[in-house]
C-alpha cells in the first residue's frame, strides 16, 4: 500500500517534471557580433538573459531556452575596449561585474570582479569610470572607480563631496557622467536626499554640470544655467558629444517638488561649445515649442549633429517615465522630426533607452520596441527621412540593451 | 500469525483522599496503562461530558464533575476501550484503567515513535504533529524539528540564529502564520522565533497545512504551525546545555512548581550562543583591486549570534473560578552580525542588529464554565524594540581586512535606526458542547500596531514620517459534529476587519470573509479518509503597508489576498507479522492564490516594497512512511512533491500572454525529503539505562533560481544531501542523559539559497538533567 502509493507519488513527479523540461520550445541559436539583453516579464524571479544576434535588420531569438542568465534584479551593461560589462546593481551591497567577449558569435565569459553598486558609469580613456552616490543627506560624497578595462581590476579609486558643486543644502546625484575632452562632465539633479522626499528638491528650474580632472577626479567648476531645468534623468545619459567637439545637453524638465513636477522651464538642448566649459548663452533648442508639446526623456546619437530622442507627451513625462515616442534631432540645424512607421505609442510597452546601437555614421540608429502584446522587435532608424523599420524579432522577454562588439 | 492471548481486567480503587473538595464537587484521577503497566500516553478518558487526555506517564485527571453518578470511557487508539458507570464520592476518586489490546487481525498498531502528537495527527485537518518530546536530547530549534515535516522546508542563510524561510506546500513568510498555545506570534520580535526557540520549549508543534483550524483566530494565506508548550507537570525540572563547533553553547531550563493550594510558578529560560565561524568556499574579493580568488576556502569572521529569552509565568490553577490564571511576562533580547549579503561575494564586517521583546502576558482557561462551556482568554503587549547598526564606514573582504570609505556611507547605509511597533494583542475563545456529537465554536483576536522609530545619526529622517496604525480583528464561528472514531466534520466562517491610518488624511478599511470545512471518516479502527478545504484571506501586514523606514518602502493600495486551499488526504496503520508496524500519511494538496502578496524593488531600487501579483497554482503531494521493528527499531521517511506555477496571465501593462505563465515558480525547492533509523538499546550497563543510535537524512532537489522555461546558460541551486548522526545515553530512566551530535558529518557544500553556504561538518555535546514529581 504504501508502497504503491509512493511510486505513484514519485510517477507524477517525475512526469511533471518532464513535461516542464519539454515545454519550452526553443528558437535556434543566432551566433553573432550583437549582444541583446532580454528580461522576461514577470513580477518575480526576474533575471536578464543576453542573447547573440547576426543581425539586428532581421531574424528571431527568444529566450525560450536560450541565453546566458545574469544573477540579480536589476543589471546594467556598457561596452568599451570591444568588451561587454555586465554590472550588478545590488542596492548598497557590493556589486559583482562579468565581462564577456565574443568568439564565432558566442559569448565568452572572461572574468569576474568585484566593485560597488553604481549609479553612473562611462568609458574613460582606456578605463571604465564607475560612480556610486549617495542618496542620504547624512552621507555628502560619492565614491568614484577606475577599472581598468585591459587587467579588469580597479585601478584606483576615491571620493568627492556632492554637497560641494550646488552648496546648497541639497546633493547632487550625478545623472550620469560623460568624458568630454580630458575632463568628465557630470551633469547632476539637486535632491533633498532626506526623508519621504529623497528625490525631491526646492531648486527644479536649474541645470548644472561638474566638472572634473581626469584621472584624479578634482572638481574644476560647477557650470549652472537657469534657463531649463536639470540634465538628464536618474540613470539618463543627458550629453552628446558631436565631431566637432561641442557638447550637447537635454533637459526632460522633470524636477519634483511636494510629490509633482515642479519646473517652471520647458525640455530644451543646451550646448557647451568644444573646449569650453561654459553653457552656450546665444544656443538654446525649446523642443516643447519644436515639437508641439514634447518633452525628451532620452537621447543617442548616430552621427552628424543628428540625435534620436524618446518623446513624452505633457500628461506621460516624469522622472522615471521613458519615452514612447521617436523622433530626430539636428541639434545644429534646431530641426525636429517625429519618426514615423514605429508602432502607436499606446502599442508600446517600452523602448530601449540606455542601451541603443548605432555605427555612428550619421544616418542609422536601433532601438529595442517592447509591444504591449510581449512581443519585441529591433526598429532601424533612418535619421536622415526620419522612419522606422521592423528588424530583428525578440520573444519572451523585454528587450533592455542592445550592445555590438567586433 | 501467532498471538499471544491477553486477557481483560478493568481494576478501579476508589478512596478519599482529599475532604477539602467542595460538596457536590468529584474529582477523578488515576493511570491508563496497557496489561503489562506502561502507560498508554494520550488515552482519552471521558467522564460525563467532561475529557481529559492521558499524559506521557498515562496518568490523568478530571476536576469539577458536577454529578456523583457517571459514565466513564477510556478510549485509545488500538485498544478494546474501557466503559463504565460509577458512583462517586465527594472529593478526588482514583480510578487505574488497564486496557486490552484490539483482538482483530490488525490490532495493536503501536508504531514506535508515534505517540501523543498521533491525536493531533487524527483530526480532520491537513495536520502533522511532531513529537518535541522525543528530541529533547538534541541541540535543535522549532525550525530544526519542522524541516523534517512532508511539505515544509525550512531555507536558512547560514548558522545559528541566521535568517529563514519556512515554506509550506511553497507558501512562505507572511503566508504562513506562527502561534504558541494557539497565541499568534505576530508581535513577539525577533527574540522570539521559530529559529532561536529550542524543541525543549515545545511539547509538540502542529503544522495545519492550507486549512488553519477557526479556534486559530487568525488569517493565515497558506497554513499554521502552533507550538503547544503543553503542561505536562506540575513540578518539574527540565535542564540541558549542550557546547560543539563553533563555540556554540546553548542552554534550556524549563521548571514548573505547583502547590497542593494551586499556586503555580513556570519558568522557561533559555541562552543561544553561536561565533558561526564555520568554513565556506568563497570567491574571495581583493577590497583593493576587486579582483577574486577563486575557491578560497575561508572562516566566517562576522558572523556571531545570541540571544537569551525568560518566559515566566506566575498564577494559580484548579481553583473554582479557572483552571488556569496566569500572569506572565516574556523577556528576550538577541544580536546578531550580519556576515554576508544576499549573495556570499557582498562580505560585511561591522553590521549588525539588535532587537528586546519585553511582553507582560495574561492567560485565562476554565472548562465548563457554565457546563459545557469551555473559554480561554489571552492578551499581550510587546513593548520591546529592533535596532539596525551599520556605522562602520569601511569595506570589509573575506580575509576581515577592510578599506575605509572615506565617506558616511556605513557599509551599507549607515545607520542606527531603532523602532517599536507597539504591538497589542488579545485572543477570546469560547467553545460550547450542545451535545454529545455537537459543539459550536466562537473565537475572536483583536490585534493593534502603532510604529515609532527615530535614528539618532539621522535626526530629521523621520521628519514627513506619519502615525501609522492598524487595527485588525478575525471573528471566527465553527461547528464540530463528531461521531467518535467513524467520523468527524468541522465547518467554519471567519470574518477578517483591519483598519489602516496613515497620518491625519489617509484611512482605508478592509473586510474579508472566508469559510472552511474539515472532515474525516474511519473506513476501519486503523484507516482514516481525510478532506478539507478552505478560502482564506490574509490581510497585508502593517509591514507591508507602511514600510519599515529602514529597507521596505510601504504600499498603502496593497489589497488583502486570497486563496483556495483543499487537502485530500490518508492514514493507515498496519503490522506484518506482527513485530513489523507500519503507519502510513499521504495527501494531495491543491492551492490557488489571488491577489498574492510579493517583493519588488521599488522605483530607484533603494527599498523592497510589497505588491500584489494575480498568483499561482500548487498541484503537490507528499507521503510519510514509519516502520517499527519491536521495540528496538525504528525507521521512517517523508517525501514532498510540488508543482508550484504562475498564473499571472497578463503582466502589468501587456496584452500578450506572460511567456512565464504557467512556468514553474522559480527559486523555490519542489521535490525534498528525509529518512531516518534509530535503534533503542535497553537496560545498557545497568538496568533502565537506554542506548540511542539515530542517523537522520535530508535529501533537497536541486532547482533553478530563476524561471525554468528561460535561458539556456542557467543558475541553480544544487541538489542537498545532508547526513546527521545522533548518540543519546540515558540514565536512570531518563533523569540523566548524555547525547553526541554529528551534523553535516560528509562536510557537504549546501546550500538552501543560491550562493549562501550553509554550515560545515560539526559536533555538539548535549547534557540534560529531567526530574519529574507529580
Amino acid at each position: 500500500m504504501n508502497i504503491r502509493s509512493n511510486t505513484l507519488l514519485l510517477g507524477i513527479a517525475s512526469a511533471a517534471l518532464l513535461a516542464s523540461c519539454n515545454k519550452s520550445e526553443r528558437t535556434p541559436e543566432n551566433p553573432g557580433n550583437f549582444i541583446i539583453a532580454v528580461t522576461p516579464a514577470a513580477s518575480t524571479g526576474v533575471a536578464d538573459y543576453l542573447l547573440t544576434a547576426s543581425s539586428l535588420d532581421t531574424g528571431r531569438i527568444s529566450t525560450a531556452g536560450q541565453g546566458v542568465e545574469q544573477d540579480g534584479t536589476y543589471r546594467y551593461y556598457v561596452t568599451h575596449n570591444n568588451k561587454f560589462f555586465s554590472l550588478l546593481y545590488g542596492q548598497g551591497n557590493p556589486g559583482a561585474v562579468t565581462t564577456y567577449n565574443i568568439l564565432d558569435g558566442k559569448l565568452n565569459k572572461l572574468s569576474n570582479f568585484q566593485t560597488e553598486t553604481v549609479q553612473a558609469f562611462a568609458p574613460v580613456d582606456d578605463d571604465l569610470l564607475i560612480m556610486k552616490i549617495s542618496r542620504n543627506i547624512t552621507n555628502p560624497f560619492a565614491s568614484w572607480y577606475r577599472i581598468n578595462t585591459n587587467s579588469l581590476q580597479i585601478e584606483s579609486e576615491g571620493q568627492i563631496s556632492t554637497s560641494a558643486p550646488s552648496a546648497n543644502g541639497e546633493l547632487a546625484h550625478f545623472s550620469w557622467i560623460k568624458q568630454v575632452g580630458n575632463k568628465v562632465f557630470a551633469p547632476y539633479f539637486s535632491i533633498k536626499a532626506c526623508c519621504g522626499a529623497s528625490f525631491e528638491t526646492a531648486y527644479p528650474d536649474s541645470a548644472w554640470v561638474a566638472v572634473y580632472s581626469y584621472p584624479d577626479m578634482q572638481l574644476e567648476k560647477v557650470i549652472k544655467d537657469n534657463r531649463t531645468s536639470f540634465i538628464g534623468r536618474y540613470f539618463v545619459n543627458g550629453l552628446g558629444e558631436t565631431e566637432n567637439g561641442d557638447v550637447y545637453a537635454f533637459s526632460a524638465s522633470v524636477a519634483m517638488t511636494d510629490g509633482a513636477l515642479s519646473s517652471t522651464k520647458q525640455s530644451a538642448i543646451v550646448k557647451i561649445p568644444a573646449n569650453t566649459t561654459e553653457f552656450d548663452q546665444s544656443y538654446f533648442f525649446d523642443i516643447e515649442a519644436a515639437s508641439g508639446g514634447y518633452s525628451i526623456s532620452d537621447w543617442f546619437y548616430v552621427g552628424r549633429n543628428k540625435f534620436i530622442v524618446l518623446l513624452n507627451t505633457a500628461d506621460e513625462k516624469g522622472p522615471y517615465a521613458a519615452g514612447k515616442t521617436v523622433g530626430i534631432v539636428n541639434v545644429v540645424d534646431k530641426t525636429f522630426k517625429k519618426v514615423t512607421g514605429i508602432p502607436a505609442a499606446t502599442d508600446i510597452k517600452s523602448i530601449t533607452s540606455l542601451n541603443n546601437y548605432s555605427p555612428q555614421d550619421g544616418r542609422f540608429g536601433y532601438v529595442g520596441v517592447n509591444l504591449v502584446s510581449g512581443v519585441g522587435y529591433i526598429y532601424k532608424i533612418d535619421a536622415n527621412n526620419a522612419t522606422g523599420t521592423q528588424g530583428l524579432r525578440v520573444d519572451g522577454g523585454t528587450i533592455t540593451a542592445i550592445n555590438h562588439l567586433n | 500469525m501467532q498471538y499471544i492471548k491477553f486477557y481483560a481486567t478493568a481494576v478501579f480503587f476508589c478512596g478519599i483522599l482529599l475532604c477539602r473538595a467542595q460538596e457536590n464537587h468529584y474529582q477523578l484521577r488515576g493511570t491508563v496503562t496497557d496489561l503489562d503497566q506502561r502507560p498508554l500516553s494520550g488515552a482519552t478518558v471521558k467522564v460525563g461530558s467532561l475529557t481529559a487526555i492521558a499524559d506521557s506517564d498515562g496518568r490523568y485527571h478530571v476536576a469539577d464533575i458536577g454529578q456523583q453518578q457517571v459514565q466513564i470511557a477510556v478510549t485509545v487508539i488500538g485498544f478494546e476501550p474501557y466503559v463504565a458507570t460509577r458512583t462517586l464520592t465527594p472529593g478526588t476518586n482514583t480510578l487505574h484503567v488497564a486496557l486490552t489490546p484490539e483482538t482483530n487481525e490488525l490490532a495493536a498498531v503501536d508504531v514506535m515513535g508515534l505517540t501523543k502528537a498521533q491525536d493531533a495527527n487524527r483530526q480532520a485537518y491537513n495536520v502533522t504533529a511532531i513529537d518535541a518530546t522525543k528530541l529533547y536530547n538534541s541541540t535543535m530549534d522549532i525550525s530544526g524539528a519542522l524541516d523534517r515535516v512532508a511539505g515544509i522546508r525550512v531555507r536558512k542563510s547560514g548558522g545559528l540564529g541566521s535568517n529563514f524561510n519556512l515554506s509550506l506546500n511553497g507558501f512562505t513568510g507572511n503566508h504562513i502564520r506562527y502561534f504558541i498555545d494557539g497565541i499568534p506570534m505576530d508581535n513577539f520580535g525577533s527574540s522570539f522565533q521559530i529559529n532561536n526557540i529550542p524543541i525543549n520549549a515545545a511539547e509538540r508543534i502542529e503544522v495545519y497545512k492550507g486549512v488553519v483550524p477557526m479556534w486559530l483566530g487568525s488569517d493565515a494565506l497558506g497554513g499554521a504551525i502552533n507550538i503547544v508548550t503543553g503542561d505536562r507537570y506540575r513540578n518539574f525540572v527540565d535542564a540541558s546545555y549542550s557546547y560543539g563547533s563553533f563555540n556554540t553553547h546553548r542552554t534550556v531550563v524549563n521548571t514548573a512548581y505547583t502547590s497542593r493550594s494551586g499556586f503555580t510558578v513556570r519558568l522557561n529560560a533559555y541562552q543561544n550562543y553561536s561565533d558561526n565561524n564555520y568554513k565556506v568556499t568563497v570567491d574571495a574579493a581583493d577590497i583593493n583591486t576587486g579582483a577574486y580568488t577563486p575557491g578560497t576556502t575561508i572562516r566566517r569572521f562576522h558572523d556571531t549570534y545570541h540571544n537569551e529569552a525568560l518566559v515566566a509565568h506566575l498564577g494559580v490553577v484548579d481553583k473554582p473560578f479557572a483552571d488556569q490564571l496566569l500572569a506572565g511576562i516574556t523577556l528576550g533580547k538577541n544580536y546578531k552580525e550580519i556576515q554576508t549579503g544576499a549573495r556570499m561575494v557582498s562580505v560585511f564586517g561591522g553590521w549588525h542588529r539588535r532587537g528586546t521583546t519585553i511582553m507582560p502576558t495574561l492567560k485565562y482557561k476554565k472548562e465548563n464554565l457554565i457546563p459545557g462551556l469551555d473559554v480561554t482568554v489571552n492578551a499581550n503587549y510587546n513593548l520591546g524594540w529592533e535596532q539596525n547598526i551599520d556605522t562602520v564606514d569601511a569595506r570589509f573582504d573575506w580575509f576581515g581586512k577592510s578599506k575605509p570609505t572615506g565617506t558616511n556611507s556605513g557599509e551599507r547605509s549607515r545607520s542606527l535606526y531603532k523602532y517599536r511597533n507597539n504591538e497589542g494583542l488579545s485572543t477570546a475563545s469560547f467553545n460550547y458542547r450542545i451535545a454529545e456529537r455537537h459543539a459550536l465554536a466562537l473565537n475572536d483576536n483583536f490585534s493593534t500596531f502603532r510604529r515609532e522609530g527615530s535614528d539618532e545619526l539621522n535626526p530629521t529622517n523621520a521628519q514627513y514620517e506619519r502615525q501609522k496604525r492598524t487595527y485588525k480583528n478575525v471573528l471566527g464561528l465553527g461547528y464540530h459534529y463528531d461521531i467518535k472514531d467513524l467520523w468527524s466534520t468541522t465547518v467554519f466562517i471567519k470574518h477578517i476587519h483591519q483598519h489602516n491610518r496613515d497620518g491625519a488624511d489617509a484611512a482605508n478599511a478592509m473586510d474579508k470573509l472566508g469559510y472552511g470545512f474539515a472532515s474525516a471518516y474511519y473506513l476501519t479502527p486503523h484507516l482514516q479518509l481525510k478532506a478539507s478545504y478552505e478560502l482564506t484571506n490574509r490581510m497585508p501586514t502593517a509591514y507591508e503597508i507602511f514600510g519599515d523606514v529602514e529597507n521596505q518602502e510601504g504600499n498603502f493600495q496593497l489589497n488583502p489576498e486570497r486563496s483556495n486551499n483543499a487537502n485530500i488526504g490518508l492514514n493507515y496503520d498496519f503490522a506484518l507479522h506482527r513485530d513489523h508496524r507500519f503507519s502510513v500519511n499521504t495527501s494531495l494538496i491543491y492551492r490557488r492564490a489571488y491577489n498574492y502578496i510579493y517583493y519588488r524593488l521599488n522605483n530607484n531600487q533603494s527599498k523592497i516594497v510589497a505588491d500584489n501579483r494575480d498568483g499561482v497554482e500548487t498541484f503537490g503531494g507528499d507521503a510519510e512512511v514509519r516502520y517499527s521493528f519491536k521495540n528496538w527499531l525504528m525507521a521512517g521517511a517523508t517525501m514532498t512533491y510540488q508543482h508550484i506555477m504562475n498564473t499571472q496571465k497578463y503582466e502589468e501593462g501587456y496584452t500578450g500572454v506572460s511567456p512565464v505563465y504557467r512556468d514553474q515558480m522559480p527559486n523555490i525547492p519542489y521535490l525534498f525529503g528525509n529518512a531516518d533509523i534509530a535503534v533503542i538499546l535497553r537496560n545498557v550497563g545497568k538496568q533502565g539505562n537506554t542506548l540511542n543510535f539515530g542517523y537522520n537524512l535530508l535529501f533537497v532537489h536541486d532547482f533553478y533560481l530563476y524561471w525554468p522555461s528561460r535561458g539556456g546558460d542557467k543558475l541553480n541551486i544544487p541538489q542537498q544531501l545532508s547526513h546527521d548522526f545522533n548518540v543519546v545515553y540515558s540514565m536512570w530512566d531518563g533523569r540523566y542523559n548524555i547525547a553526541l551530535e554529528a551534523k553535516n558529518f560528509t562536510d557537504a557544500r549546501m546550500y538552501d539559497n543560491f550562493s549562501l553556504q550553509k554550515p560545515s561538518r560539526g559536533f555538539y555535546l548535549n547534557l540534560r538533567y529531567f526530574f519529574n514529581k507529580q
